[in-house]
C-alpha cells in the first residue's frame, strides 16, 4: 500500500484533473441535453484545440493559457458552419443521423489531423506544464491546479450564461420542449447552432489544458469522449453544476483506483462506475441548475 | 415464372461478364508481375507508433529506390524493378493481419518487410509464415520474436532484450556512476514491456546487486501515472526504469518533473526513442537514456551516407530506425538477387545464407531466424541523440547525475 504522502497528493491531483474533465464534459453535456446530439467528434474537437494551440505557440510564440480564449472563440466559429451544414438538416431525423454524422466527421478529423500535424505525439510546452507545487505532504502538478481554476470559472460563467441571460432562457426552453419554445419566438435553430459552437469552445479549451498536462496525437480524442460521456451520465444529462461535480468525482475516484489496483485501472474505476449508475441512477446523480 | 427466367437470364450474363473481367484481371495481374518484383510491407503511419512507421517507410522506400536506379534484379535473364507496396497498419495488430493478407492475396507480393515492435511484427509475421512468404524485419526485439514460434519463413534483425536490459547495469558498473542501487521500474503490459520489466530487468538488478523497490505494470494507452510516480518517488529510488511507448514516455516524463521527482538515472526504453520525444519534451529530454543500436559513427558501410541523406531529404534528424529498416530491406533484395527467381522457396533459403556487412552492422541469421545488433546506450543531449556507452562506441560524454532541468 502507497505511503500517506502518494495517497494525499494523488487525490488531491485526482481532484484538480476532475474540474479539467469537467469542462471537457461540459461541452458533450450541453449539447446532449439541449440539441440531443451524441457528440461522437467531441474527442476531435478537443485535439483541435490542443493542436490549434499548438500551431499558435509554434507561429507567434503564444502561451498555451495565453491563448485559451482564442482557441474557444476559434473553435466556436468553426463550429457554427458544421452545425448549418451538417447536423441542422438532420435534426428532424431522429437522433441517428446526426450522431452518425458525427462520428463521420471525427474519423474525417484525424486524418486532416494527421495530414497537416503529422502523427507525432505533441505536447504543449510551458513553465507551469511540469512544474510541481507543493503544501505541506501534498504535490500537484501546478498545471492541474491552474487547469482546475480555469474550468471553475468557465464552469460558473457557462452556468451564468444559461441561468440569467436571454440566450439561456432561449436555450433551456429549446432544451424542455423545442417546438413549444418555437411557437413562443425562440429561433432554436440559432441556440442550437450557438449550443454547438459553446459545446465545441468548451472541448478545445479543455483540449489546451489536457495537452499541457499530457501529450496528444491526432487519435487522442477517443479516450477523452468515452470519459466525458461517463461524466455526462453521472452528472445528469445538460446539468452544469452536476457535470462539475460528476467530473471532480471522477478525478477522485480514479485517483482511488489508481492508488488501490495502480494506475492502468483508472478508467476501468471510471467506466463501473459509469456502467453502475447508468443502470441505478439514469437522471444522474445532482439535481442542480440543470441547463 | 417470366420473371424468374428473365431474372435467371440476367443472373447468368451477369456471372460470365464477372467471370471475364475476373479473367482479365488475372492476366493483366500476370502480366503485370512478369514485369516488376513486387514487395510489400505493413508499418504503422499512424496511432501512437507512427513516429517509427515514417523511419521504415524512409528505409525500405530508399532502398528500393537506390536498387531500381542500379537497374532493378536480374531474374530469369531480365533485370526487374521492384516496387514497394506500403499499408498503414495504423498501429493495430489486427490491421497489420489484414493489411499482410491483403498485400498477399491482392498484390501477390513475392516477399515481406516486417513492421515495428513485437505485437505489430509478429501479427504480420504469424500471417506470411501460414502463407510460406518470406518476411524480413528490424524493429522486433529477438527474444519477443523468438518466443513466438519457431519460425522458417520470417527473419529479424534488431537488439536482444536480455542484452538491452543488462546495458544500463553494465553501464553503470563500468563508469563507476554512484547511486543508493534503488531501481523502479514501470512498464507496459505489452509484449516486450512485460519481458522487458517483468523479468529481464528485475534478473539484471539482482545480478548486479541492484534492489527493485517497486515493478509496475500499466496498460500501453494510460496517459495518467500521477500514483506510480509517487510512488517511485517515495521509495527513494535513485534509478527509474520505464519500458512505454512514445505518448506514454512524454506523458509519464512532464509527470515526472511536475511530481518534483529527480532520480539520478532514467532510461525510457521506446517512448524516448523518437526525436519528437526530445521535441514534445524540451529541456525535460536532457538526460533521459535510452537502449541504442545504430549511430551514423559506426564503422558500417554508408552509415554516415545514411544519416546525411535522411537528413537533407525529409529535414529532420535522423534515428537508428533507418539503419535497422534501410538493412532489412536491402537484405531481402540482396537474397531475391542471389536467388535469381521469385520463387518464394529459394528466396528463403538465400535469406538464410546471408553473411554480409549492411549499414546497419553485420548481419547473419542463426538457428531461430534471428541476427542480433550490439546494443549501445545513447542519451538525450540538448535535442540530440549522444552515444555515451560503451565506451570505445561513445561520441559524447554522459550527463550524470540527471538533476532538475535547467
Amino acid at each position: 500500500m502507497a505511503n500517506f504522502d502518494v495517497i494525499v497528493s494523488s487525490l488531491a491531483s485526482g481532484f484538480l484533473l476532475g474540474g479539467i474533465l469537467a469542462l471537457i464534459a461540459l461541452g458533450l453535456s450541453v449539447a446532449l441535453g439541449v440539441m440531443r446530439l451524441v457528440n461522437l467528434a467531441h474527442g476531435e474537437l478537443l485535439v483541435c484545440g490542443a493542436y490549434l494551440s499548438s500551431f499558435l505557440m509554434a507561429a507567434v510564440g503564444l502561451d498555451p493559457l495565453a491563448g485559451l480564449l482564442v482557441v474557444g472563440m476559434a473553435a466556436a466559429l468553426l463550429a457554427l458552419p458544421l452545425q448549418r451544414l451538417l447536423i441542422a438538416p438532420l435534426v428532424s431525423k431522429g437522433m441517428e443521423p446526426p450522431m452518425m454524422t458525427m462520428f463521420g466527421l471525427s474519423i474525417i478529423a484525424q486524418n486532416l489531423l494527421l495530414l497537416g500535424f503529422s502523427a507525432d505525439t505533441r505536447t504543449l510546452e510551458a513553465p507551469y506544464s511540469s512544474r510541481p507545487v507543493s503544501i505541506g505532504p501534498i504535490t500537484v502538478p501546478e498545471v492541474y491546479l491552474i487547469g482546475f481554476v480555469i474550468s471553475v470559472v468557465i464552469v460558473a460563467a457557462v452556468h451564468f450564461l444559461v441561468a440569467h441571460t436571454a440566450f439561456g432562457r432561449a436555450l433551456r426552453a429549446s432544451s424542455a420542449d423545442p417546438a413549444a419554445a418555437a411557437v413562443m419566438g425562440v429561433d432554436v435553430r440559432k441556440v442550437h447552432a450557438l449550443t454547438f459552437a459553446l459545446g465545441a469552445a468548451c472541448a478545445a479549451m479543455g483540449g489546451v489544458l489536457i495537452g499541457t498536462a499530457f501529450s496528444f496525437t491526432p487519435s487522442t480524442g477517443g479516450s477523452y469522449l468515452l470519459i466525458s460521456f461517463a461524466i455526462v451520465v453521472l452528472g445528469g444529462v445538460g446539468n452544469i453544476f452536476g457535470t462539475l461535480l460528476a467530473g471532480i468525482a471522477m478525478g477522485l475516484l480514479q485517483s482511488i483506483g489508481a492508488v488501490v489496483l495502480g494506475d492502468g485501472y483508472r478508467d476501468l474505476v471510471g467506466l463501473v462506475l459509469f456502467l453502475l449508475v447508468l443502470a441505478l441512477r439514469p437522471e444522474g446523480i445532482a439535481k442542480l441548475g440543470k441547463a | 415464372m417470366n420473371s424468374i427466367r428473365t431474372f435467371t437470364g440476367q443472373f447468368g450474363r451477369g456471372l460470365v461478364a464477372s467471370a471475364a473481367l475476373l479473367a482479365m484481371l488475372t492476366i493483366a495481374s500476370t502480366a503485370r508481375a512478369e514485369d516488376e518484383i513486387v514487395i510489400g510491407t505493413s508499418i504503422p503511419l499512424s496511432g501512437p507508433l507512427a513516429g517509427f512507421g515514417l523511419y521504415q517507410k524512409w528505409g525500405y522506400e530508399t532502398a528500393v529506390k537506390d536498387l531500381n536506379k542500379a537497374g532493378g534484379i536480374l531474374i530469369d535473364g531480365k533485370k526487374l524493378p521492384v516496387r514497394l507496396v506500403v499499408r498503414d497498419d495504423k498501429t493495430d495488430p489486427n490491421v497489420t493481419a489484414s493489411n499482410t493478407e491483403s498485400l498477399l492475396s491482392r498484390d501477390k507480393v513475392v516477399a515481406m518487410l516486417g513492421s515495428c515492435t513485437p505485437a505489430l511484427v509478429n501479427a504480420g509475421a504469424l500471417v506470411a509464415e501460414r502463407r510460406k512468404v518470406p518476411l524480413v524485419t528490424g524493429c522486433n526485439p529477438l527474444h519477443a520474436f523468438k518466443s513466438v514460434r519457431k519460425w522458417q519463413y520470417a527473419w529479424s534483425i534488431f537488439f536482444d532484450e536480455p542484452e538491452l536490459s543488462s546495458a544500463p547495469f553494465r553501464m553503470i558498473a563500468e563508469l563507476g556512476l554512484n547511486t543508493n542501487k534503488k531501481i523502479a521500474i514501470l512498464a507496459d503490459n505489452g509484449p516486450d514491456g512485460v519481458v522487458v520489466g517483468g523479468k529481464l530487468w528485475p534478473d539484471a538488478a539482482k545480478a548486479g546487486g541492484f534492489e527493485v523497490v517497486q515493478n509496475t505494470s500499466f496498460p500501453v494507452d494510460t496517459q495518467q501515472f500521477t500514483a506510480m510516480v509517487g510512488q517511485a518517488k517515495s521509495s527513494g529510488a535513485d534509478i527509474v526504469l520505464v519500458d512505454a511507448i512514445p505518448p506514454q514516455a512524454i506523458a509519464m516524463r512532464k509527470q515526472m518533473a511536475s511530481a518534483a521527482f529527480t532520480p539520478k538515472i532514467i532510461v525510457m526504453e521506446k517512448g524516448a526513442e523518437p526525436e519528437f520525444f526530445a521535441q514534445a519534451t524540451g529541456k525535460l529530454a536532457d538526460g533521459v537514456l535510452v537502449g541504442g543500436y545504430w549511430d551514423p559513427s559506426f564503422p558500417y558501410p554508408g552509415a554516415a551516407e545514411l544519416a546525411k541523406r535522411f537528413e537533407s531529404e525529409t529535414k529532420q534528424s535522423q534515428s537508428q530506425h533507418i539503419a535497422d529498416s534501410h538493412a532489412a530491406a536491402q537484405v531481402l533484395l540482396d537474397a531475391i538477387a542471389a536467388a535469381g527467381s521469385l520463387d518464394r522457396e529459394k528466396i528463403n533459403a538465400a535469406i538464410a545464407r546471408t553473411n554480409k556487412s549492411y549499414v546497419i552492422g553485420p548481419v547473419k541469421f542463426d538457428a531461430g531466424n534471428a541476427s542480433a545488433i550490439p546494443i549501445t546506450v545513447m542519451q538525450w543531449q540538448g535535442g540530440k541523440s549522444v552515444v555515451v556507452w560503451p565506451k570505445d562506441r561513445a561520441n559524447g560524454k554522459l550527463i550524470f547525475p540527471l538533476g532538475e532541468p535547467k
